[in-house]
């Protein structure tokens, strides 16, 4: 089965058998005892193992186990386990769950699914809607097989913009005295961090951002538990899928994760196909406006790259806090090839911001490269795995038999970039959800929420599989 | 007349280790070995005989695997199972180590130099073939990565005429890529080798390849302008396609390593793991559209284990040099004798 990762993400190494890789990262934790004897490793009868010592006595072995978060950071052995890894996101399992609600009188969960632009455009472009009506009609579709509510991704994305622009200027601010603390990547394409990358944005994604306010806020106003909430997340591609898994976005008190599920906006069209529906009969409905960003009928936008306008709101933010330049419109230089663009904000000759966006594999293999040898001249980059960014991702809908990928790609662009955009600073639900509800929660778990971490995770080297 | 295959001289080239690769400077006067001993040797000639020059020993931590001399002979590229490739830069009889290109996820089986210089590519067992471009200052930048085959990929060629590369397979399959747009684009996939292919080359005109397999054969390829909606057996994109037009079977008793097209006679060598080193020539009067070629000479014990590689000198007609598994080196002169 051909991989659906992007490109930067591909799990490689198919063999005739499944070993450890020794590109394995799963740090495999073994309390180890002093001590210079050999142990022997003996399998039960009911297939355990034990590790016999000299003086006899047996110790079972814990399994090694290897989950879908593991191989976020991996491009090691289990690529033959892909299918299972995305089966276990699937629509299947959202259609499991709505008919569970209807089915069984217990473990009643609301179903919260948070659709992305993107995922809206593609739809958008197969069924010959606008954005917003594809939109509109997704939502009564979803609400007619019982999701409680529908969000969009733009919402949450404002906060990981207004994020992003004080992430950076906090760190711009003091890149004299700390000297990794410029460059600064994105971090919310989940295909580019597996890559050894070096300083990139604690700032949650807009996929994880709207998990925060679906099962902390939302929960907490609706009166439910996080693991009452079924959140499904919509989005352009497979990698999205990894994201949600991370251990980092586990609530382990409520035993659930932030998102549930991801599903890529292909696999809606399959939901859709499978009804025998085409979304375009579809009666639009009213949208929910809780955590959508909307003007009427309208979905609002953000300017910037079809990939969520980081190096946009940044430099624009950024141009205008530290120099108090105001930037009506960004010039785009594109260099090596169109996925690899600069900006540069210079005043009397001196270059005071240099930002730069680097899609697809290649260019951030040289971003990368220079990056490691110091040579690279840019203050903040917006990185992403796929060839043309988010609008091209690998879930998204295929081009119909008439149209190649390109012709697809481009109304799928124009379709996105129609949606009116609105300035992060001028929204007023999020602003009144800075103010009401983060506030309160003092910073540190304000933090929590709109932030994550990122773990360096150490590379075992072993002898096993050498190959010629 | 008869055509012969005699040795010139045998050198325990990397002792105790294989010798995976040996490459003739684009002048002729210098060949470049390489081997399991992570070395690189550089031979050249004093009076009749071949004496190393220089060893290049800190450049790699694995198996160097091949390496290959830029067309203006000054750098020397090196692939290794240390994931990187090297590029070594002339400085009078010595060499230094100029750039280490990463990216690779394991071991680089191949790099090959464009008969621009601007131009490199590299393959590895991580399945890709990447391009990469050098500036005036040196700086080597990749230009893309080819996922397009599904196992280890063993060897690279370029189009001696047009910006055109070929790669060959674990899986069997031959790629063919050309830049398209602003990226490289897989133009063609020639399918007909029953095993890995390890090596391909083209003719001098550039307007064959020859092939070599796991499968015992050497295939001959040609480029075809498509016909309309014909569907061949190898699948293609663009207005050219490739079709094999010739196979030589039954003369080698194992894996065939290596295929070498000689640029000034068009003599075929071959190196195969019956330890031979074999020479083909093309009957002229064949037509060009199923050519035929006739084993000429053999040394079927030209070495006393598997034969790796051979390589025939781009300046001196019917220089050739092989070498094996043994570590050796040796340099055969291919020519017409009289009978007796």
């Amino acid at each position: 089965m051909a991989s659906h990762f992007s490109g930067v993400l591909q799990l490689t190494d198919l063999d005739d058998f499944i070993t450890p890789s020794q590109e394995c990262v799963k740090p495999v934790k073994v309390e180890k005892k002093q001590g210079k004897s050999v142990a022997k490793i003996q399998i039960e009868d009911d297939g355990s193992y034990v590790q016999v010592n000299q003086d006899g006595g047996k110790q079972k072995l814990e399994r090694a186990k290897i989950t879908l978060n593991d191989c976020l950071a991996c491009s090691g052995c289990i690529t033959s386990a892909e299918s299972v890894l995305i089966a276990q996101q699937s629509h299947e399992e959202l259609l499991k769950v709505l008919r569970n609600n209807k089915t069984k009188e217990t473990e009643q969960k609301i179903v919260v699914v948070s659709v992305s632009p993107q995922s809206r455009a593609s739809l958008a472009a197969h069924y010959n809607l606008s954005s917003s009506e594809a939109g509109r009609k997704l939502t009564s579709f979803l609400k007619g097989l019982g999701v409680h509510h529908v969000f969009d991704t733009s919402f949450s994305r404002t906060f990981s913009l207004l994020e992003s622009q004080r992430e950076f200027v906090e760190r711009f601010s003091r890149k004299e005295q700390d000297s990794k603390a410029v460059p600064m990547l994105t971090s919310a394409c989940p295909g580019t961090y597996a890559h050894k990358t070096q300083q990139i944005i604690t700032t949650r994604s807009p996929q994880q951002m709207m998990g925060s306010l679906v099962k902390s806020y939302f929960a907490e106003q609706q009166g439910l538990g996080p693991q009452q909430i079924y959140h499904v997340a919509v989005m352009p591609c497979f990698d999205k899928k990894l994201e949600a898994s991370r251990s980092d976005f586990y609530l382990s008190k409520a035993e659930t994760r932030e998102v549930d599920c991801v599903i890529t906006s292909g696999e809606v069209q399959k939901m859709l196909e499978e009804q025998n529906v085409s979304l375009s009969d579809v009666e639009p409905a009213a949208l929910d406006t809780m955590f959508s960003s909307v003007c009427g009928d309208e979905f609002l936008s953000h300017a910037g790259s079809g990939s969520g306008g980081y190096l946009h709101h940044v430099f624009t933010y950024a141009a205008k806090q530290l120099f108090g330049e105001e930037v009506k419109e960004l010039t785009y230089r594109t260099l090596r090839n169109k996925d690899f663009q600069e900006v540069r904000l210079e005043k009397d000759g001196a270059v005071l911001l240099c930002f730069a966006s680097t899609y697809g594999f290649r260019n951030i293999q040289n971003l990368v490269q220079k990056l490691k040898r110091g040579k690279s001249p840019y203050h903040f980059v917006e990185v992403m795995a796929c060839p043309s960014g988010c609008l091209n991702g690998g879930g998204q809908v295929r081009p119909s038999s008439s149209q190649n990928q390109k012709e697809l790609l481009q109304q799928v662009e124009e379709l996105y970039k129609a949606e009116r955009p609105l300035l992060p600073e001028n929204d007023t639900r999020v602003a009144e959800l800075y103010e009401s509800w983060l506030r309160t929660l003092g910073a540190e778990r304000a933090k929590e929420l709109l932030h994550t971490q990122f773990h360096a995770v150490e590379k075992m080297t072993n002898g096993l599989t050498i190959k010629w | 007349m008869k055509e012969v295959l005699s040795l010139v001289q045998r050198i325990s080239a990397h002792p105790d280790s294989r010798c995976w690769f040996v490459s003739w400077s684009p002048n002729g006067a210098l060949l470049a070995s390489c081997g399991g001993d992570k070395a690189i040797r550089i031979w050249g000639r004093e009076g009749d005989s071949w004496i190393c020059k220089t060893v290049l020993q800190d450049g790699h931590q694995r198996t160097v695997r091949k390496v290959a001399w830029s067309p203006c002979g000054n750098y020397l590229a090196s692939a290794s199972f240390d994931a990187t490739t090297c590029i070594w830069k002339k400085k009078n009889n010595d060499f230094e180590s100029l750039t280490v290109l990463e990216g690779h996820e394991n071991e680089v089986k191949c790099v090959a130099w464009a008969p621009s210089g601007n131009l490199l590519a590299t393959c590895s067992r991580d399945k890709s073939v990447w391009v990469w471009e050098v500036d005036e200052d040196e700086e080597y930048e990749c230009v893309t990565v080819l996922n397009s085959h599904t196992q280890d990929v063993k060897h690279v060629a370029w189009h001696p005429k047009k910006e055109l590369l070929a790669s060959a397979s674990y899986d069997n399959n031959i790629c063919i890529y050309k830049e398209e747009d602003d990226d490289w684009e897989c133009q063609a996939t020639l399918q007909g080798h029953t095993s890995t292919v390890w090596s391909l080359c083209f003719d001098a005109a550039g307007e064959r390849m020859a092939s070599c397999s796991d499968d015992r054969t050497v295939k001959i390829w040609k480029e075809y302008p498509s016909e309309n909606g014909q569907v061949t057996f190898c699948s293609f994109k663009g207005n050219l396609s490739w079709k094999c037009v010739c196979t030589l079977s039954g003369y080698h008793g194992r894996t065939v390593y290596d295929v070498a097209w000689c640029q000034l006679t068009g003599a075929l060598a071959t190196a195969c793991g019956d330890d031979a080193v074999r020479v083909f020539k093309e009957d002229v009067t064949a037509s060009p559209d199923e050519p035929v070629f006739s084993l000429v000479a053999q040394a079927t014990k030209a070495h006393n284990q598997d034969a790796n590689c051979v390589s025939w000198n781009p300046k001196e007609a019917g220089l050739l040099a092989s070498c094996s598994d043994n570590g050796e080196i040796v340099i055969w002169r291919f020519k017409e004798e009289e009978l007796d």
